[in-house]
């Protein structure tokens, strides 16, 4: 049963279920049997808790199935989650005894939905870095080479759906942390606008461009766990309290007349020239069903990655000055050190910052007068080798952490809705990925134009092949 | 503005309200080893570069009511 079940979609596992095909018990010891023998090679989970997940399956009725899109549907959380009674480790031996007292929002509006968590994933510690290396649980790897790097921050969200763990995971994307190891590993990332699904129960990496992100292998089970994570939470300042909308319902409209947006600046620059090659496929394809192509400048992208790194380190440095004092020696080396650059920062150096993050956010708003959609390659880079630390592209040298999330940080800074997904596969056998950016809470056309994208055989990727 | 030297950030942290880090972590802001994202020096001369920009009066971004203000 093991293959039929591993990589569907959560879709057709719930038509298993409703059909009497498979039952959410036999569904939780299928998953549970393909951790047990990928997890020592991917290193995608913390903490299982697979016990209780076959309870709450067991407890589910025929008619409990049918309640939401998620009934009776595995899934694993991110580490930064808390799961009542779960420990929330962060991925550090700093939160090695810290038990969640109750759920975070997303997960209890999964509980609510009788979905199944199966556990936790890995992180880099503290979702600090983007190569998801972990001193403490290991590196999770990409399921397509297990000698490259998943991606991070949440490389094991990445690596459980990519290696066929779950079907569904949720993540944390602070500056591409759920897009970069989702575009990495062939997998559908979203990191909605921000407020759109409250962090409230999430352990704070930076407040202000912290987003909770869902990873999925197809659309419409993005557009499904979304209408249900979403919501309005006033313990969260960030949260914005306007109606959910049924997000599926936009899958299905076909995209003509869509204005997309193609950066004639810094998103087509210094990239592997088969990505780009994929991106120009996905641009005529676009064209083919009657969108309309338009070129588009970003404001100036120069000190975007710093503007980035200023608000970030105070803001983390802030959120564990207690657990420092208290517990300092249990962080890791290069997570103290970020913290000790965030501690001489000066306050006019963040200030500064957050004031070029409105002018980020006017200016891109202005160019969504103009278009509907923003298409840019998802990264730069294909998936590289565990213990990269450069990268090399047409002669400038940079460090593999900004590389990975190059193209995604600055929408973290705006806050606008951005998707990768799976467009084509590289020579070298590794997913290539693009994004789509769109309005504030337009997420509905950020997921028609993917839907259309991903009905187009021509962009379909095959699995890894984890099994054999 | 000249280059960073550890005695000034040993200064800061020893002088000021400041979490005690240690000599190594003083040194890695200095001379980085360990895959910094950006080391300190390069940052501070980004942050030099960005004071300069006169951004108006431009006020800090806000949070998400900012992102539904801008609808």
């Amino acid at each position: 049963m093991s293959n039929n079940i591993a990589f569907q979609s959560v879709k057709n596992l719930r038509s298993m279920l409703q059909r009497g095909e498979v039952t959410p018990v036999e569904l939780v010891d299928t998953f549970a049997e393909r951790i047990e023998r990928h997890n020592p090679q991917s290193k995608a989970f913390i903490t299982t808790t697979i016990d209780t997940a076959r309870e709450q399956a067991s407890r589910l009725s025929r008619g409990d199935l049918n309640g939401s899109s998620f009934a009776g549907i595995p899934y694993a959380s991110k580490d930064l989650f808390d799961v009542q009674g779960v420990r929330t480790s962060a991925g550090s031996r700093a939160f090695h005894d810290r038990i969640a007292k109750k759920d975070a929002f997303a997960i209890a509006k999964l509980r609510a939905a009788q979905a199944v968590s199966l556990g936790k994933t890995n992180l880099h510690e503290f979702a600090y870095g983007a190569t998801g290396e972990n001193e403490v649980y290991g590196t999770a790897v990409n399921a397509y080479d297990p000698t490259r790097l998943a991606g991070g921050s949440s490389s094991g969200s990445a690596a459980a759906v990519a290696f066929g763990l779950v079907p569904a995971a949720l993540g944390t994307d602070t500056g591409g942390s759920v897009r970069a190891p989702a575009a990495l590993n062939g997998l559908v990332g979203f990191k909605p606008t921000i407020g759109r699904v409250p962090t409230s129960g999430v352990v704070p990496y930076c407040w202000t461009l912290d987003h909770v992100g869902l990873m999925t292998r197809t659309i419409a089970d993005c557009a499904d766990l979304l209408t249900i994570v979403s919501g309005y939470d006033p313990s969260d300042p960030a949260s914005v309290n306007r109606t959910v909308e049924n997000y599926p319902e936009a899958l299905d409209q076909d995209i003509s007349g869509l204005r997309v947006g193609i950066p004639s600046n810094f998103y087509y620059e210094r990239a592997d020239d088969e990505i780009l090659e994929a991106l120009e496929r996905v641009k005529e394809y676009l064209v083919a069903n009657g969108a309309k192509l338009m070129p588009v400048t970003f404001p100036d992208m120069e000190h975007s990655r710093t503007v980035s790194l200023t608000v970030q380190m105070p803001e983390a440095l802030s959120a564990h000055s207690a657990y420092l004092q208290e517990r300092g020696d249990l962080y890791s080396a290069d997570f103290r050190a970020g913290l000790a650059l965030g501690q001489c920062i000066l306050a006019e150096h963040y200030v500064k910052a957050k004031r070029f993050i409105e002018i980020y956010r006017q200016q891109t708003n202005r160019l969504f007068d103009q278009v509907d959609l923003i298409l840019t390659p998802a990264t730069p880079e294909i998936a590289q080798k565990v213990g990269t630390v450069k990268v090399t592209r047409n002669g400038v040298n940079e460090a593999i952490g900004n590389a990975i999330t190059r193209f995604t940080t600055f929408f973290n800074m705006t806050g606008h809705p951005a998707l990768a997904m799976p467009c084509a596969m590289h020579t070298q056998g590794l997913p290539i990925a693009l994004q789509l950016v769109g309005r504030y809470f337009d997420e509905m056309t950020v997921l028609r134009a993917a839907h259309a994208i991903e009905r187009s055989d021509q962009f379909s990727i095959p699995l890894p092949k984890v099994d054999v | 503005m000249q280059r960073l030297k550890k005695a000034t950030l040993t200064g800061i942290c020893a002088q000021m309200a400041s979490h005690g880090w240690s000599e190594e972590e003083i040194n890695e802001l200095v001379d980085p080893r360990l895959g910094l994202i950006t080391g300190f020096q390069d940052l501070l001369n980004e942050l030099e570069q960005l004071r300069k920009i006169d951004l108006g009066t431009t006020p800090p971004a806000m949070s998400v009511q900012g992102a539904d203000r801008h609808e």
